[in-house]
């Protein structure tokens, strides 16, 4: 297999690839840690003109805390941000989902916005990002601008930016001294995409459960429940109600499924959640 | 579209060839540069036979360009053993029947020594879980597995005892 003849760019700034995208728009594609857009460009599901290899832009490879969010940048690899030692008391959610994105040797290479710009509904990162409420930054050569997850996320790999666009950050929230995480999947095979996907964030009595896998983009339901047996109540009869997908990987039955047990086990882990102190 | 020149060090060897910018590093270290022990399997991510270690760090070498890797280390299965020795792993891959077919064996030699360099002593599952992204269709992974625990093992009782 190999892909159609493209140009690579190798650029060395921001500056660089952002005018070079305002140049190209839809001609050119953004690689990154390409785990997903080298396979893409191999079964030429896509062919691209321009390759805007942004690997070697210095600036992009930060992992910051600004206020009261974690800022991501477009160059770092999901196994940098994994290995963080401050992952864990900064965004424990993101430590607990990590065991679960793919592989070593695809996480080594493949990058945390990568994942999000490819907006797969059964990704753990892109539920992670809607769960949290967090927010994706777009960048062009005249503009930046925000948007919540919500708005990002508008269809199975389908996102919110535009042919000259850049994202040049995703900001995960930093956890709260008094929220309780849980996390549950399954999947057929270890590292495989979610069946089903289910993370919880707890505070007082307020749950907000999302879920992946389930729909073209990651759902997210909340409820003031004042006990944990009251939240799994509320869990298993959206999980009846909701619209769930259904493909050749499995039922719909089997998803409603996953959602009530894998549910109900990331509802005790948020409930007995010891803090990140 | 224009060749470009590609400059890497091949197992402590530097090498260069010029390719296309669509040449994987795969089809790179294969074609090019000759070195047929790094095996194309599905080329497109999902099987490990191509996995080698690139600046320290296993990568699939399917899912990057040639290109990219201009001036990086690469290590890949020629580069584990001493001339016609076996390593101890490849040692213990033929003793503990680890391989039928061989050919996802490269890829399994990458990620498990990327493995027990990072976490000497591993437990069956962290091991099942280090080397899940490889694909064996002969097998049945159990041999593979008793492999890489017990060299894990042999590694870590030599250490003891050059210690002592």
């Amino acid at each position: 297999m190999k892909p159609a003849p493209f140009q690579l760019h190798q650029v060395h700034s921001r500056k660089e690839a952002l005018s070079l995208l305002e140049k190209y728009k839809d001609d050119a594609k953004v690689l990154a840690g390409g785990q997903t857009l080298v396979p893409v460009l191999a079964m030429r599901v896509a062919s691209p003109d321009h390759l805007i290899d942004i690997n070697k832009v210095e600036e992009f490879k930060k992992i910051e805390v600004q206020n009261d969010l974690l800022r991501i940048g477009p160059g770092v690899r999901q196994a940098q941000l994994e290995n963080w030692v401050e992952l864990y008391k900064t965004q424990p959610l993101l430590s607990m989902m990590f065991p679960w994105v793919s592989h070593t040797a695809i996480r080594n290479r493949g990058t945390v916005c990568g994942s999000i710009a490819h907006a797969d509904p059964s990704s753990e990162l892109v539920l992670a990002l809607a769960v949290l409420r967090g927010t994706v930054e777009l960048s062009s050569k005249k503009a930046v601008r925000k948007i919540r997850a919500a708005e990002f996320f508008i269809g199975a790999l389908q996102t919110d930016r535009k042919s000259n666009e850049l994202i040049s950050a995703v900001n995960f929230p930093i956890a709260k001294k008094d929220e309780g995480y849980g996390f549950a999947e399954y999947g057929y095979r270890h590292g495989d995409f979610a069946v089903v996907a289910v993370a919880v964030v707890k505070r007082d009595d307020h749950w907000r459960i999302g879920f992946g896998g389930i729909d073209d983009v990651p759902i997210v339901v909340e409820v003031n429940a004042a006990s944990t047996s009251k939240a799994i109540e509320f869990l298993e009869k959206t999980s009846s109600d909701i619209e769930v997908r259904e493909d050749p990987t499995a039922t719909s039955g089997l998803r409603r499924h996953l959602m009530r047990t894998l549910g109900k086990r990331a509802c005790m882990q948020a409930e007995e959640f010891k803090g990140i102190s | 579209m224009k060749n470009q020149f590609v400059t890497i060090t091949l197992n402590g060897q530097k090498r260069e060839a010029s390719c296309e910018s669509r040449t994987t590093l795969l089809d790179f270290i294969r074609h090019y540069l000759g070195a047929t022990g790094t095996h194309a399997g599905c080329e497109h991510g999902a099987c490990g036979a191509c996995t080698i270690e690139l600046n320290g760090e296993i990568i699939r070498s399917c899912l990057m360009f040639a290109c990219q890797a201009d001036g990086a280390c690469i290590k890949t299965v020629e580069g584990i053993s001493s001339q016609d020795n076996l390593s101890d792993l490849q040692a213990a891959f033929k003793k503990h029947h680890a391989l039928q077919c061989g050919f996802c064996t490269p890829g399994f030699l990458m990620s498990a020594e990327y493995l027990l360099n990072k976490n000497p002593s591993p437990t069956e599952l962290e091991v099942r879980e280090g080397l899940s992204g490889n694909l064996c269709r002969c097998t049945g992974y159990v041999g593979i597995v008793e492999a890489v625990l017990e060299v894990g093992k042999m590694r870590l009782n030599s250490k003891r005892d050059s210690n002592a």
